[in-house]
């Protein structure tokens, strides 16, 4: 029982000189250091590592982030057109008129004071007549064909009233629309808007699109980082079963592969704003080419700050997790 | 410290590892397990380890109940244990200093306490100017004082060694054992399988001989040598 009774020849002098009493307590919690600045240590030597991994292998990790990335940018592109339709039916929206082409032989007397009955209902925002000779001038000066108007008889044009409504949701103008025609002055009332309405169904299905295309996305990249992150794993069973030998929990096990797996969402996310500048870039003087057919002053938005962070938080959360759930499962099964 | 009450490990294949062993040692206990390869000492420090757990029988290490430990306790029990592996156990993409800076890493010891700690561990086995180096590097001597290095850095209350001293020659083996005696010193429970019979004879310590994994003697020192 006594191993102390070793002649003293052989038993070297013990130079640890503390008695067991005060020896530091060899007891894992004991020492635990909390400290904020430990742990960011602690993590940015973490973080280093899991980076170097990836750079070590250059090609692999690139075509990873490169899926991921791509993954992300086809619901990043549609969720930014659709923001782009949404902004241009909002600057629409507030000019949506409606043009009461009145019949021929009402004096301009006539028109006026209709003109001003109209504004007194309350679905009318504003009316301005156009007489029909202010009309054939304006018609002349858009199209420099003053002079050869000059020669005509007489006037072709019908006056018009240009109304403002005040409501400009589709129910409410069309509303407006049949209250108007059966005015016994007007000969025919027109929408300026309708081609509003279209763009608003549509820009309503690309974002119903959008939704549902992130949601499969979203399970796709889980697939993605979750076998990415699975096979590293498997390459690195040796190091966790070492790390499981000297006491290392799973999560102790599992901290570098969730930087991986972070890293891969967050290079994916930040080539997905990359690669959406570049699509925008690209289309983007056809589209203000289309735009300007419909008179509209504009420039796409699809750099939006805002928008590119979510894209990368959207990618780094992906990543993280997806490596969170699998690494702790596959990590699990891996015993000594 | 250990404790071994009846003892059995049967494996899935039906091979006996261990048959009702019994014994217990205690702190500042120095203590071989010796016997033929397949004699069953791998398997013994293995269930002290909680690699196996018993088919049959109690073992209390440190406290802790083996034969009904969870999973995340089993965490928490090895770092209370120091091991030294026959295969070593190194990780051969970090430095000796990283590989036994690995078990305080686990505990979350601060870093500056930990370096003053790795490099007292590796003095101890005359390693300390190979710290930069990569296991692959060194001699299977070399690795083996990195394991024991390792084993003693987190200053563990049981250090289970699994021939230690297979690789080295008598005067390293000499100097290990040194190592492991300040640890006894201190109140250390130490196991060491070993079927190093000069080793053992010199060092006149308590021996507990295995044949086909049952306990045929338990050897006290010799009271005066």
């Amino acid at each position: 029982m006594s191993a102390n009774k070793r002649s003293p020849a052989a038993a070297p002098k013990p130079q640890v000189k503390s008695r067991p009493k005060s020896r530091p307590k060899p007891n894992t919690r004991a020492s635990r250091n909390e400290s904020f600045s430990d742990l960011l240590q602690v993590h940015q030597r973490l973080a280093r590592n899991s980076g170097r991994r990836l750079v070590e292998t250059p090609v692999s990790s690139f075509v990873t982030i490169f899926v991921i990335a791509v993954s992300l940018l086809l619901p990043a592109l549609l969720f930014s057109l659709n923001s782009n339709l949404t902004s241009v039916l909002a600057g629409f929206e507030d000019s949506a008129q409606v043009t009461l082409y009145l019949r021929t032989g009402i004096s301009d007397a006539d028109a006026e004071e209709v003109s001003n009955g109209l504004l007194t209902l309350e679905s009318i925002n504003g009316a301005t007549y156009i007489s029909p000779a202010q009309a054939l001038d304006e018609f002349g000066t858009a199209t420099g064909l003053e002079n050869l108007l000059q020669e005509m008889a007489s006037n072709p044009l019908p006056g018009a009233i240009v109304v403002a409504p005040a409501n400009v949701s589709p129910a409410a103008v069309d509303d407006l629309v049949q209250q108007l025609q059966e005015l016994p002055e007007v000969d025919l009332v027109q929408v300026d808007s309708r081609w509003l309405q279209r763009l608003a169904a549509i820009s309503e299905l690309v974002g119903a699109i959008g939704r549902v295309l992130s949601l499969i996305v979203i399970l796709g990249l889980f697939f993605i980082v979750g076998n990415t992150i699975k096979l590293a794993i498997e390459n690195r069973k040796a190091e966790i079963r070492v790390i499981k030998l000297v006491g290392g929990s799973d999560m102790f096990a599992a901290r570098p592969f969730l930087y991986t797996g972070f890293f891969y969402g967050l290079g994916g996310g930040i080539l997905a704003i990359a690669l959406q500048g570049i699509v925008l870039i690209t289309f983007n003087s056809s589209l203000e080419a289309l735009m300007h057919l419909y008179e509209g002053d504009f420039q796409l938005r699809g750099f939006a700050l805002a928008n590119g962070l979510v894209v990368v938080f959207v990618g780094a959360t992906i990543g993280w997790t997806a490596a969170l759930l699998t690494s702790l499962h596959h990590i699990r099964g891996i015993s000594p | 410290m250990i404790k071994f009450d009846n003892v059995s490990k049967r494996y899935a294949d039906g091979q006996e590892a261990l048959v009702d062993v019994s014994f217990e040692v205690s702190r500042g206990e120095l203590a071989f397990i010796t016997g033929h390869s397949g004699a069953g000492k791998s398997t013994l420090l293995k269930l002290i380890l909680a690699m196996e757990s018993p088919s049959s029988g109690q073992l209390i290490a440190n406290g802790v109940n083996l034969s009904r430990i969870s999973s995340k306790q089993i965490a928490l029990h090895r770092r209370q244990i120091g091991t030294v592996f026959q295969d070593h156990q190194l990780l051969h993409d970090r430095s000796v200093y990283d590989n036994v800076a690995l078990p305080l890493e686990i505990c979350g010891y601060h870093p500056a306490d930990a370096g003053r700690r790795v490099r007292a561990a590796l003095d101890k086995v005359g390693l300390l100017k190979k710290e930069k180096s990569f296991p692959a590097a060194l001699s299977g001597g070399e690795q083996q004082r990195v394991g024991i290095a390792r084993a003693v850095v987190n200053r563990p209350r049981i250090i289970l060694a699994d021939e230690p001293t297979g690789n080295l020659d008598p005067a390293l083996s000499r100097e290990v054992m040194k190592v492991f005696e300040q640890f006894q010193g201190v109140g250390v429970c130490l196991l060491v399988a070993s079927h190093d019979a000069s080793l053992i004879e010199r060092l006149n310590c308590r021996t507990l001989v295995l044949d086909s994994g049952r306990l045929i003697a338990d050897q006290k020192p010799r009271p005066d040598s």
